[in-house]
């Protein structure tokens, strides 16, 4: 009787971890997709992702409330709207701060980014909306319960799902896109050699705004699936502060080149954060912030990483 | 000889020529205004020391970054938390309860805030700069995080959350005193600085900044210098946080949130390359300038009446300023502010004042696309 009672404790206590980590890694590796992206075609780490991602999360949040001048729309519209301002915002990004700096040393290129992370905070906190605000959920907005349902007494979130699915589909259709079409195959001739790329008749210019338009994309379908209760709001700098730094580590984690690395390295972030905290006191006199041995097992499982193997679980040389 | 000089459009008499006695004499006048700004006004109120001592220390760091950026080409973003390292150390080290500290546990709360922050810098970049790229950007931003939640909230080492307290020495005690003292290691940084880029370490740093396959086919030790100099911009920063703590005669985990710290770190890489990477003026410069921004903005929005709308977006206003900055330089000025106040550097130092300088500044020139580093 006992040795079946403990089993069963110990079931739930691994599952529950097990669940919220993939919901968190999903939305790790949905950030992660757009840093890949960009690491994979400029060899640079955009810092102004999390910044994508919020801009159409609080373009969304504004149309789905239809506050002021802003008419009110149906909320899909919404957010297909506020993917859209951030695929706007990452072009701009291209074409006004990307462009200039093309032939520069990559450093310069990832402080640009950094710039404009910096910028959009700082016009997204001058801007008049609530600023603790949260998106509606996807079943919110249908009406529907707010839970797929149970496992083992575990609740299974649809939002959750739905970060998975878009994750999913996401991280095929891009490795795809990288694999089969022309676009895909030019953006890798460009970030392997511009002036070779050019002499073959690709156009560098169209190439580079076409990846950005991507990262903006992805950056977008990030926002408006992570802004949303009890985890997320669409506060300025909240998804760059608490989000950006694990989705790095998930992307190097599954290999900075890869796509479906950020997938798996997302989740298994997710998962390792969920267990690394799932025992709180786990290492004594660390326990006065819940998140601390999470963070600590995050930046060992990075640090390992690029001692060990540093092209990650998936990455490759291209 | 001549003409050929003159074709090259570069006179060596014209360059080692200095200024005469009455020249100083002018340049001497002209360095009153710094001078008073530097040394005078700060004596004049209390609220404006403390802002002196906020640009001494954000002078620091900036220094410490413009080791680690402008002479390796390398980005920290979590030099905040050597900063909070160093201030840490300091505290824990001279916690003497009530009284204030001699002069030698003082001095050793120094250099162990320097060491320690050294310490973790050649830990984390024995790791991170063994591969190629700029992941060295990455593992500071984790490590600015980690520390920030994992290390300072450690109850032990914060004084059970209510902060170690960190009191001056007598001889520092006013305010004034302390910020002379401030200056004094602003000056131990810039004297660091000159040393590193004179020596054959700063040659080394510069041309594996320029391309790293070049420098080590001449037999540079490539992962050895960028540790280097990765070890001594969190030593720097390290210093600063004594600097710190000394100033806020505490420790609190609460001036180093990991939220704010991230805030920091973006500012600190700001204010680095809108210096001008590499330039020592510059930087310091420009250091002064972010330290300065909020109590001179404070201030003018206290007489135009727009105080609360400052004070609820202070931090994104200054977010812009820092932004805007940033973007003009890095597109249209590369070298800074650095190379746009070198003519009158030049001119203190006794060169003849000319705003066509054909040496131009070697990390503008890298910056502006001479190099063709591959991450």
């Amino acid at each position: 009787m006992h040795v079946v009672a403990d089993s069963f404790s110990t079931q739930i206590n691994l599952l529950t971890p097990l669940i919220s980590g993939i919901a968190n890694g999903a939305a790790y590796g949905l950030l992660g997709l757009g840093l890949v992206l960009l690491y994979k075609s400029n060899r640079i780490f955009n810092f102004a992702q999390g910044e994508f991602a919020t801009v159409a999360a609080i373009v969304a949040y504004v149309f789905d409330r239809g506050t002021g001048w802003v008419p009110k729309v149906p909320y899909f519209l919404a957010i297909l709207i506020g993917i859209v301002a951030a695929v706007l915002i990452a072009v701009a990004t291209e074409r006004l701060v990307i462009r200039p700096l093309f032939h520069r040393p990559r450093v310069v290129l990832v402080v640009a980014t950094v710039g404009v992370a910096l910028f959009l905070i700082g016009v997204e906190g001058l801007l008049p909306y609530p600023q603790t605000a949260s998106l509606r959920t996807i079943s919110d907005a249908l009406n529907v319960q707010s839970y797929v349902g149970r496992v083992d007494g575990v609740v299974v979130l649809d939002q959750d799902v739905a970060k998975l699915i878009a994750l999913a589909v996401l991280a095929l259709g891009a490795f795809l896109f990288f694999r089969y079409t022309a676009t895909g195959t030019a953006i890798l001739a460009v970030s392997q050699d511009t002036t070779a790329a050019r002499v073959v008749g690709i156009s560098v210019e169209r190439i580079s705004m076409t990846t950005w338009a991507i990262a903006g994309l992805l950056g977008g379908v990030a926002g408006v699936l992570l802004a949303v209760p009890p985890a997320g709001s669409v506060t300025p700098g909240s998804i760059t502060g608490l989000t950006l730094t694990v989705a790095f580590s998930a992307a190097v984690l599954g290999g900075m080149t890869s796509l479906p690395g950020a997938f798996v390295g997302g989740l298994l972030i997710g998962v390792i954060e969920a267990f690394a905290n799932a025992d709180n006191g786990f290492v004594p006199g660390l326990n006065s912030l819940p998140t601390a041995q999470a963070e600590v097992a995050v930046a060992v499982v990075l640090l390992v990483i690029l001692l060990v193997r540093p092209r990650g679980l998936l990455g490759q040389e291209a | 000889m001549t003409t050929q000089t003159q074709l090259l459009r570069f006179d060596p008499q014209a360059a080692r020529r200095r200024a005469s006695v009455t020249g100083w004499l002018v340049r001497a006048v002209f360095l009153l205004p710094v001078l008073a700004l530097v040394l005078w006004v700060p004596h004049h109120s209390d609220d404006w020391t403390n802002d002196a001592v906020f640009a001494a220390i954000y002078a620091m760091v900036g220094l410490s970054m413009n080791v680690l950026v402008g002479y390796t080409g390398q980005i920290s973003l979590g030099q905040q938390a050597f900063l909070g390292l160093g201030a840490l150390t300091a505290a824990n080290v001279v916690h003497t309860g009530y009284n204030a500290p001699d002069p030698f546990t003082f001095a050793l709360g120094m250099v162990a805030a320097v060491g320690v922050a050294a310490g973790a810098a050649l830990l984390l970049g024995a790791i991170a700069l063994r591969i190629r790229g700029l992941y060295l950007a990455l593992v500071t931003l984790v490590f600015g995080s980690v520390t920030a939640d994992a290390v300072f909230t450690i109850s032990s080492l914060n004084g059970h959350d209510a902060g170690v307290s960190a009191y001056r020495p007598t001889a520092f005690q006013s305010d004034y005193g302390y910020y002379l003292f401030a200056l004094a290691m602003v000056a131990v940084c810039v004297y660091v600085d000159v040393c590193v880029r004179r020596s054959k370490v700063g040659r080394g740093l510069i041309a594996l900044r320029d391309n790293e396959l070049v420098a080590s086919a001449f037999g540079i030790n490539v992962l050895g210098y960028k540790l280097l100099g990765f070890v001594l911009s969190g030593a720097m920063a390290g210093l600063a946080g004594g600097v710190f703590a000394f100033w806020s005669q505490e420790f609190s985990d609460k001036d180093f949130t990991a939220a704010a710290g991230f805030n920091k770190a973006l500012i600190f890489v700001v204010m680095v390359v809108v210096g001008g990477l590499g330039n020592r003026t510059g930087v310091i410069a420009a250091a002064a300038f972010f330290a300065l921004v909020d109590p001179l903005l404070a201030g003018l929005a206290h007489h135009t009446g727009w105080l609360s709308f400052y004070t609820d977006h202070k931090q994104y206003i200054s977010n812009l300023i820092g932004a805007g900055l940033l973007l003009q330089t890095v597109i249209f000025n590369p070298g800074g502010l650095g190379q746009v106040l070198r003519p009158f550097t030049r001119w203190f130092a006794g060169h003849p004042l000319s705003f066509h300088d054909e040496h131009g500044d070697a990390a503008a020139a890298a910056l502006a696309g001479g190099s063709n580093v591959r991450a």
